[in-house]
C-alpha cells in the first residue's frame, strides 16, 4: 500500500497573515468555504494570534464569532493555534485564563488545538495541553526551528521527547523564517521522526528562501505525515508552499494524496480574483537570498524597521543595525527570531548603534526575558551582556512562568458580572474595554456562494464613477444605469 | 452529453477587471472579445483622484537654557515619553519631589519596547519639560533635577 501524505490548509490564517497583513475578513472567506471543505484537507487552520488580534483591533470583528461560523460551516476538522501561555498576545496569562480559552475553543467547534512557545520552553505548553485534552480536542505541539550553535538536531530531539511526554497527538516543526534547507532536513527530520515514535510529525515552513518545496519533499521521505500549505495565489514568498505544488511533488515521490483537484482549482480561482478585487498582493516565489541566513530577520520586519528608522531619520544606519542584531542575538542566548523576540533583538541593536555603546539602555522587556520571566533561554547570556545588565538574585525566575501569575478569572467575573459569557470574560482578559466596544457593531450578511458573474456585477455596482454598464455574456445580458 | 453553455470564469473576470481598472481615465469603455461584451460609461472620465502625500510638520528646535549645576535627564533615544507605568496610574515623579539616582522617573517607548528612565542624580525634581505620551528626540531634556 502506498504511503499517504496529508495536507493542512493555511489559506484562511497564515497565508493572509504573511501576504495581506492578516486583513482577510470573514465575508471574504464565506463564499469559498464549500470548495475548501471539498478539497480534501486533513485539517483547516482558522485561528492564530495575529488573526485574533487583527479581528479585534482592525477588522472590528468578534474573533469568537468567526471561529464559530467557520467550525459550523466546515465539515473538515478545524485547527486553532495559540502561543501557549501567551494565547493570542505576547504577555503571559494565568492558568485559569489559558484553561477557559481551551474550553471556549472546543465548545465553538475546534477539533485540533495547536500550541507553541516562542522560546521552545515546553513548560509554557503544559497548561494548554492539559486543558485542551480535557476539553476533547486533539493536541498538536509545535517546536520552532531556528539556526544557532545551540539549536542542533540533538536540541530538537530533546524538545520532541518532551512533547511526546506531554502526550501530544501531533508534533510539528515550524520554520517561521523559512530557514530550513534540504541538507539540514536530511539529518534533522529522521531524528525527530524517530524521537516522535508513533506520534505523526508535520511540517510548517515559510517560503522566504525559496527552498521550502524541496524541504517538504525531504520531510515526506523522512516519514512526516502532514504538510501545511496554502491555495496557490496565497502561497510562496513570506507565505507557505502551494498545496497544488506540494501535492504534485508527493505524487511524483509515490505518495498517495487525497486532494480534489477540481475543488482546489475553484479555491485558487476565487482567491486569485480576491487579490485583484481587494488590491492585495498574491504570493510570489522568493529568490534565494543568503543574507537571510545571517541576521534571520524576516523581510516583513526589515521593511517595518526601515520605515521606523526613516521616521527617526536613521535609515542610513540600517546595515549597521542588522549587523549589530547578530551580536545582540548571540549575547541574549540565541532567542528565535520571531515575535516578540525579533522585536527585542532589533530594538536593542538599534539602541546599541544609536547610542554608540552596547547595552547602555536595556528595555524592560529584555530584562524580564534575561531573568527567565518568559521561560528558559536556549543558551546562557554572554558575559558582556550579564556584566551590563547586572541582574539581581530576586529578579531571577526558575519555575514555570505560568505558576507565578495569580488567577485572573475571579477578578474578571467580579468586574463583568454574572451574565458575562466565557467569551466576553476572555476578551476582557486580553483587551481594554474601549477597544472591545467596536466588536458589537453588526456584521454584514454573509454570502455562502458566489459566481464570477455575480462578482463582476457587485464590483461594478460598488464603483461610484460608473453611471452606465452593459454586459453581454453567452446567454446573459444586463444593463445598469444610474 | 448535453452541450453546456460556457460560464464566465474567474480568469475571465480577473482579465476583464484589470482592463477596466487600467482604463479608469477614459469616460467610455467598450470591449467585445469572443462571446463577452462589456460597455461602461463613467461620470467623470477625468484622471482618478491623486492621493495627496501628507507633509510632516517641521519641529522647530527650541533653544533651552538651564541654570548652572542642574542635572538634566535626557531621552536616550527617539521615542514616546510616559510619566506613569500605565494609563491612569500615578506619575513616577512630580515637581518638587526628592529622588534617588536609581529612581525611575519615566518611561520611553522605543519601537514598542519600554525603557525605564532613571534620575541619574540625587536631588529634587525642579522641572518636567515633556508632557505624558509626547514624542521626544534623542538627547532631548526631559526633566531638570537640582542635585544635593
Amino acid at each position: 500500500m502506498k504511503k499517504r501524505f496529508d495536507f493542512v490548509d493555511v489559506t484562511l490564517r497564515d497565508a493572509h497573515q504573511c501576504l495581506w497583513s492578516t486583513r482577510m475578513t470573514t465575508s471574504m472567506m464565506t463564499p469559498i468555504l464549500g470548495a475548501i471543505d471539498r478539497a480534501g484537507y486533513s485539517h483547516i487552520n482558522i485561528l492564530g494570534g495575529a488573526v485574533f488580534d487583527v479581528c479585534v483591533r482592525y477588522l472590528h470583528e468578534n474573533p469568537w464569532a468567526r471561529v464559530k461560523l467557520l467550525c459550523e460551516r466546515l465539515a473538515t476538522p478545524c485547527d486553532a493555534l495559540t502561543r501557549g501561555q501567551s494565547l493570542y498576545t505576547f504577555e503571559l496569562f494565568p492558568d485559569d485564563v489559558v484553561e477557559l480559552n481551551a474550553q471556549v475553543l472546543a465548545r465553538l467547534g475546534v477539533k485540533v488545538f495547536t500550541v507553541y512557545d516562542a522560546l521552545n520552553d515546553n513548560r509554557n505548553l503544559e497548561s494548554s495541553v492539559r486543558a485542551g485534552r480535557a476539553a476533547g480536542m486533539k493536541i498538536n505541539c509545535w517546536m520552532t526551528y531556528t539556526l544557532s550553535p545551540v539549536h542542533t538536531d540533538a536540541y530538537y530531539v530533546a524538545r520532541a521527547r518532551e512533547l511526546v511526554g506531554l502526550k501530544a497527538d501531533y508534533l510539528c516543526i515550524k520554520d517561521p523564517s523559512g530557514l530550513l534547507t534540504p541538507e539540514r532536513g536530511r539529518t534533522l527530520f529522521p531524528a525527530v521522526v524517530k524521537a516522535a515514535g508513533k506520534v505523526p510529525v508535520q511540517l510548517h515552513s515559510h517560503c522566504l528562501s525559496g527552498l521550502a518545496p524541496q524541504v517538504y519533499e525531504v520531510a515526506m521521505q523522512s516519514g512526516f505525515t502532514h504538510g501545511y500549505t496554502a491555495s496557490e495565489p496565497l502561497a510562496n514568498g513570506a507565505s507557505l508552499p502551494a498545496t497544488e505544488e506540494i501535492a504534485d511533488r508527493a505524487l511524483r515521490l509515490g505518495f498517495s494524496v487525497s486532494l480534489n483537484k477540481k475543488a482546489l482549482k475553484e479555491v485558487a480561482d476565487y482567491f486569485g480574483w480576491l487579490c485583484v478585487r481587494e488590491d492585495r498582493p498574491a504570493g510570489k516565489v522568493a529568490a534565494y537570498d543568503p543574507a537571510l541566513y545571517r541576521h534571520q530577520i524576516p523581510g516583513g520586519m526589515i521593511s517595518n524597521l526601515r520605515s521606523q528608522l526613516a521616521a527617526m531619520k536613521l535609515e542610513h544606519r540600517l546595515p549597521e543595525i542588522l549587523e549589530e542584531a547578530e551580536q545582540v542575538r548571540h549575547d541574549l542566548g540565541y532567542p528565535i527570531v520571531v515575535s516578540p523576540f525579533a522585536q527585542y533583538i532589533v530594538t536593542q541593536a538599534t539602541l546599541n548603534v544609536v547610542q554608540g555603546e552596547r547595552y547602555k539602555t536595556i528595555p524592560n522587556e529584555i530584562r524580564k526575558y534575561a531573568a527567565g520571566y518568559y521561560g528558559k533561554l536556549a543558551a546562557p547570556l554572554s558575559a558582556d551582556f550579564l556584566n551590563r545588565i547586572d541582574l539581581k538574585e530576586k529578579e531571577l525566575v526558575n519555575i514555570r512562568p505560568g505558576e507565578r501569575i495569580a488567577p485572573g478569572l475571579p477578578r474578571l467575573r467580579a468586574e463583568l458580572g454574572p451574565s458575562a459569557s466565557d467569551e466576553d470574560l476572555l476578551l476582557a482578559a486580553f483587551y481594554d474595554r474601549k477597544l472591545l466596544e467596536s466588536l458589537s457593531k453588526p456584521q454584514p450578511e454573509y454570502q455562502y456562494r458566489t459566481t464570477p458573474l455575480a462578482e463582476l456585477v457587485a464590483w461594478l455596482g460598488a464603483r461610484r464613477d460608473v453611471e452606465y454598464a452593459h454586459i453581454r455574456f453567452a446567454g446573459t445580458e444586463m444593463t445598469f444605469s444610474a | 452529453m448535453p452541450a453546456r453553455e460556457r460560464q464566465l470564469t474567474y480568469e475571465d473576470l480577473v482579465r476583464l477587471v484589470e482592463l477596466i481598472k487600467s482604463t479608469s481615465h477614459f469616460s467610455e469603455f467598450r470591449l467585445k472579445v469572443g462571446d463577452i461584451e462589456v460597455s461602461l460609461r463613467r461620470a467623470n472620465g477625468a484622471a482618478s483622484p491623486r492621493t495627496e502625500m501628507a507633509v510632516p510638520e517641521k519641529h522647530e528646535a527650541v533653544q533651552q537654557s538651564f541654570a548652572p549645576g542642574m542635572h538634566l535627564v535626557r531621552a536616550p533615544m527617539v521615542g514616546t515619553f510616559y510619566r506613569a507605568s500605565a494609563p491612569g496610574a500615578a506619575p513616577y515623579v512630580e515637581v518638587g519631589q526628592h529622588v534617588e539616582p536609581d529612581a525611575t522617573v519615566g518611561i520611553i517607548e522605543v519601537m514598542k519596547l519600554m525603557n525605564s528612565i532613571e534620575a541619574g542624580a540625587r536631588g529634587t525634581v525642579r522641572e518636567i519639560l515633556v508632557e505624558n505620551a509626547c514624542a521626544v528626540e534623542h538627547g532631548q531634556v526631559l526633566m531638570v533635577i537640582e542635585p544635593r
